[in-house]
């Protein structure tokens, strides 16, 4: 595995850890052409398979805490 | 007269979130002295809309739908404008599309075609849903943390502010939304949708001219 990869795994395993966390009532809804509202296990499922809405999650996770660390939110 | 055209499919749970709270839209235009061509539900197609852009010329065209990086989408997700078909059809209008990922590529490819501002988001558009709503956007609370942004910003264009503006004030309303969701110990489950509306924040941008208004 080269160093990328292996920091790809690290960062979706943090985003699992913290889909984890979610209540099994959240629904949202992101990037669905039928316009279902995703469950915590449809977030899970999708970032596990690595689909484009799984890469999605995963970039908007991180960039969430990139900016939570940085102070821009109370 | 000015015109805004509204696009508003309803034909799944997303787009009656959108239908719903894009009602106060459509009469805030009518309240404020410009003519509301508001295309709903079936009438949402691509004939009808295309023809009345065509007529009319609106000067603002705002459409709730699915979307791609390329298409903005209407009634059951017709592909209503295409990169690589009509999107000359939004010719000097400001165009402002509630969909996912619209603004990537449609957004410039429309501006090049000589549209004169194009907003939208660049990632896919996020909706949280309060699961004791029962799928009613009237009694979500949640869901207006996501949505009520995307109103501020559509009623500012309304009442002839520029797109600059409109963004500005929308994006300060998302980052009060999400500081709130970030902290609050109103109801546990907040936190968990602080990301996804950041996501939308991040997403949103102007393509062309940033000080157009109607």
């Amino acid at each position: 595995m080269t160093e990328e990869n292996e920091y790809k795994e690290i960062e979706k395993e943090i985003v699992l850890e913290r889909l984890r966390q979610v209540p099994p009532t959240f629904k949202i809804s992101l990037g669905s052409a039928e316009g279902k509202f995703m469950n915590r296990d449809d977030l899970i499922e999708e970032v596990k398979k690595e689909s484009s809405i799984g890469e999605e999650i995963i970039n908007i996770q991180l960039a969430y805490l990139r900016a939570f660390k940085k102070g821009a939110f109370s | 007269m000015n015109y805004v055209l509204f696009s508003r499919p309803k034909h799944d749970i997303t787009m009656e979130y959108l239908f719903y709270y894009s009602k106060e839209l459509v009469k805030l235009t009518e309240d404020s002295g410009l003519k509301a061509i508001n295309l709903e539900k079936e009438g949402a197609n691509k004939k009808t809309i295309i023809e009345r852009i065509i007529k009319q010329k609106p000067n603002l065209i705002i459409f709730n739908g699915h979307g791609t990086a390329k298409t903005i989408c209407g009634h059951k997700n017709e592909v209503i404008i295409s990169g690589d078909e009509n999107s000359e059809v939004l010719k000097d209008a400001i165009t402002y599309s509630l969909s996912c990922s619209s603004a990537s590529k449609l957004g410039p490819e429309a501006v090049s075609n000589g549209a004169l501002a194009f907003i939208g988001y660049k990632f896919d558009f996020a909706i949280g849903r309060d699961p004791d709503s029962e799928a009613s956007p009237r009694r979500d609370k949640i869901a207006r943390f996501f949505i009520e942004p995307s109103n501020i910003l559509v009623s500012n264009l309304i009442q002839g502010k520029n797109a600059k503006y409109s963004v500005f004030i929308a994006k300060e309303k998302m980052r009060e939304n999400i500081d709130y969701l970030s902290t609050t110990k109103d109801f546990p489950d907040a936190i968990h949708y602080a990301p996804y509306l950041y996501g939308n924040h991040a997403g949103l941008v102007i393509r062309g001219n940033e000080e157009a208004s109607i």
